[in-house]
This record gives C-alpha cells, structure tokens and sequence, in this order.
C-alpha cells in the first residue's frame, strides 16, 4: 500500500512539474497544439507527388531551382549544386507532421556541394534528413548554431556572420541578415544569448540568389540586400500568416514577401515556406498560397512570380 | 530546530555560491562572445527540479530533486563546438554522446532517518540512439549517494527523450538493495 501511494504520488509530481517546466520554457502552447493538431494529423498519410524527378541533377545549367517542399530548394548554377534548410522527414521534430511528400527523394541527390542552414528550428535543420544526404557538402550556418550541430560526416561545417562572404572555388555566398527568432527547443542557449538565424546570397557563375530562409518584413535589412547585389532569384518564404498579429513579427506574410521581393530588386521571386506543414493557425494548407496568387494577379506580376509545385523544377537560365 | 536552521543556512551559503559563479562564467563569456554562458535565466531554469522515487525496503521515499553539471565531455559534435563543457550545456551537447559528471541535491517529503535532505554524484554517459540521441538516447552510468549520513553506490541506467528534456533513470545499489526511479528535467 505504502509502495502504492508513493508511486501515484510520484507520477503525479511529474506530471505537475514537467507541465510547470513546459510553461516556464515556453513551450506549453507548443505542447498544446502538439495534441490539437498534430495528433489528430498523425494517422493521416501526407499527400503524394504525383511524379518525382528521379534525376534532378544537371551535367551543367546556368540556374535551375527545384522546389523540395517548405524551405527546402535543391539549386543548381553551373556546375554546382545547393540544398537550402533541407526536411525530408515525416514530421518536423517529432511534433509537427508532414502534409506532403518531399518532391524528390533524397537518394535522388547523388551530388552535392552546399547546404545552407537558415537557422536551428526543427523544420529548417532536421537531423533526420541531414542523415541522409550525400556528406561531400559544406554546411554553413548562421553563427551560434554549432551548439546544435551534431557530427554528421559531412566535408565541412561553417558559422556565419551577417555579411560576412564564404568563398570556394569561383562560389561565393554571404550571409545577410533577416528577421526572426531564436532558440530551438524553447528556453535555451540559443533563445538566450544571440541571433542565430540568417538569409544567403549565393553567387557563382554571374549568377546571383537570394535564400530568405524564414523571415519577417524589415525594410531596412531587405533594401540593403537590394543596393549591394543584383539578384536574379529570390526564394522568399509566404507563410505562416494567422495569427497576423503575432506571426507579422517574424513572418512575412504573402503582402509582405512581395515587399521584400521589390526592395531586393530580384527579377524573379519562387515563394517558399508553405503548404508542407501544418503551421499557426492558417485555415488551410493552401492559404498562403491563394492569398498570394490573388495579390500577383492583381498586380499583374504573374511572369515574375514563379509559385511552384511541390517538386517541380525549373531551368530559369538554360 | 538546529538542523532546519542549519539547512537554511547551507541553502543560503548555496545560493550565495551559486550567483557567485553565475558572474564569474559571465565574465569568461563576455571574453568569448559568441558561446553560450550561465546566467540568471539558466539559474531559474536548474530551479527546476526533477523527481525521485526511492524505494528503501520496507519504505519508500519521494523527493523532489536539483541537478547541475559542473563537467561534460561531448563528442558527439562537430569541431566547432568544443568538447569540455561547464555548466552550461545544450541539449545536443549532451545527447548526441557525452560523458557528465553532474551533482545533485535531494529533498524528501518524508524524512529518511533524521533528515529530509540527499547528496549525490554522478558519472553519466549518453549515447545516442535515435536522431542523433534527440528522439531517444541510452543513459548508463554510476552514482554515489549520501542520504541522512548513509552512502551508498549506484548503477545507473536509463534513457532520455523529448529532445533530452526529458530523462527516466532507474538507479540500484547492489549492496543495500535500493532501488531509486528517477524522473529529470535537464535544462543545460
């Protein structure tokens, strides 16, 4: 009986404590939805692509994108081949399931030389799917994000400052600054003590792209972006929108993302960061991109705007 | 009476030493900006505890338990992050394979002998096993307890999961034939 009281008492303050260790973390709200949306999404299977590109990868082109779903785009300029925040996971660190398959498979990928990490949340570096790319590529990340990195194998790992330029061979990328928020798993060294969370401008071959990674609307950061490179792409993420309130912070909405696309003067702008996951309380999977593509239309940008399925790819230079 | 007023004074002293050590890793931080430090945030967060059920035949005993790591040896990580940790430990840094030295300090609700309050160390080793250890790792290690003037040593084995937050550890001393469950909350 002894033994049994005890042990009832023992679950009970572990769950009392681990739900006050949620709330003081700031992760109680995450853990909410974690059983309002993500559990009753769990036994659904995500939706197919209907046909993946089983060889993505060109002998040589002057500038393809192929948009892998979220924030993972597999870019080719030339001869080389970059891979941003690649998710290739059924849910987005243990919590948040997928909606859609990737567009490809990552076996699919049997080259690769860049992967660019726009900060550490889980649905932009997913250990998961680091596990199962090609190890010939050089990881750059924002700065502070080693404390998150684990060894994969891979060839190099780099931390980037703002406008700070990594060169290699003919390739340069710069990191440039973005609007976002910290920390990983709530509370922690990230949340606490800088901002690890960045956007890329990869240049190579005469041609210029710009990764926004997952941002909010500055205007300063984007219009500086714009005066010191001539973009010809820019993957700027749409969502998630709802609750506008809390989400404009550090979310572009659909308005927005067409803002930054103005003030970096890019030529084309391929949204990203949506329809993959469940994300805020956005009504539908496809919300973002229909606000989106009713604004293009009336602006009449649709040459310019470039919203691609999940798993299409285009040669933008041939 | 004296031993409440002891207690207090050696949670007092604890405290005291505590902060103290909180600026001095500040200072060594400010001198390396951009690595994680201690700070008043992390302090709040070894406020809280973990739980402990500790079965001493024929009794058993709940306690509520604080932990800190004064060393950790990860190498689980990439060369930028440097091996030896104090302290202040991400979860990565630990679950994707460490070894830690951690310090802990029991409070039982009910007395065991003549005191409510537990010292232990622990030497802990955590391997991962699923997602770099952030899904699941495996805990093995040894520990020393001291509970009301009584020592004991331990085998530890256990795992963790919700990204490392979350540790469940089953404790045994051979030669007193206790066995303790233990349920953590790590916060670096």
């Amino acid at each position: 009986m002894n033994h049994k009281n005890h042990f009832l008492r023992f679950i009970l303050f572990s769950l009392i404590i681990f739900h006050c260790s949620l709330i003081i973390t700031g992760c109680s709200s995450f853990f909410t939805r974690f059983i309002t949306n993500s559990f009753k999404n769990l036994p659904s299977a995500p939706d197919t692509v209907a046909t993946k590109i089983a060889h993505p990868i060109f002998r040589n082109v002057g500038l393809s994108v192929l948009w892998v779903g979220h924030a993972t785009c597999l870019i080719q300029i030339g001869d080389k081949i970059f891979l941003t925040d690649p998710i290739f996971t059924k849910t987005a660190g243990m919590i948040s399931k997928r909606r859609i398959e990737p567009g490809i498979l990552p076996s699919s990928i049997d080259k690769l030389d860049y992967i660019l990490i726009s900060h550490i949340h889980f649905d932009h570096l997913s250990y998961g799917s680091l596990s199962m790319l090609p190890k010939s590529a050089v990881i750059l990340m924002p700065i502070g994000s080693a404390e998150y990195m684990p060894e994969f194998g891979f060839s190099d790992y780099r931390e980037m400052n703002p406008w700070t330029t990594f060169e290699a061979d003919g390739v340069r990328i710069t990191a440039v600054p973005v609007k976002h928020f910290n920390g990983r798993y709530g509370f922690d060294g990230s949340w606490l003590n800088y901002n690890t969370y960045t956007g890329y401008i990869i240049e190579y071959k005469g041609k210029t792209v710009f990764f926004a990674g997952d941002t909010g609307y500055d205007p300063e950061k984007f219009k500086e972006i714009g005066r010191k490179f001539a973009i010809d792409v820019a993957l700027i993420p749409i969502a998630p929108i709802e609750p506008h309130d809390f989400m404009k912070r550090v979310h572009a909405d659909p308005e927005e993302a067409l803002q930054i696309f103005t003030d970096v003067h890019a030529k084309i702008m391929i949204p990203i960061h949506h329809r993959t996951f469940v994300q805020g309380l956005d009504s539908s999977l496809t919300f973002a991109q229909d606000q989106l593509k009713r604004l293009v239309t009336e602006r009449k940008i649709e040459d310019r705007v470039l919203s691609l399925k999940v798993g299409e790819q285009r040669v933008l230079v041939p | 009476m004296l031993l409440k007023r002891t207690t207090w004074r050696t949670g007092f002293i604890l405290l005291i030493g505590m902060m103290c050590l909180v600026n001095w890793h500040k200072a060594i931080a400010q001198e390396h900006e951009q690595r994680s430090g201690i700070s008043n945030s992390w302090l709040v967060m070894q406020a809280v505890p973990g739980v402990s059920w500790t079965c001493f035949p024929p009794q058993t005993h709940f306690s509520l338990e604080w932990e800190a790591t004064p060393v950790l040896y990860s190498w689980g990580m990439t060369k930028l992050d440097p091996p030896l940790h104090f302290f202040f430990v991400s979860q990565p840094e630990r679950f994707a394979g460490s070894v830690e030295f951690n310090i802990s300090t029991q409070f039982y609700t009910s007395p065991v002998g003549a005191s409510h309050w537990g010292f232990s160390g622990q030497l802990l080793a955590h391997l991962p096993l699923v997602e770099h250890g952030e899904y699941v790792g495996l805990n093995l290690g040894v520990a020393r307890y001291n509970i009301a003037g009584m020592s004991s040593n331990y085998i530890v084995g256990g795992f963790s999961t919700l990204f490392g937050f979350l540790h469940y550890n089953i404790k045994y001393s051979p030669a007193d034939e206790i066995w303790m469950h233990s349920i953590e909350f790590r916060f670096f």
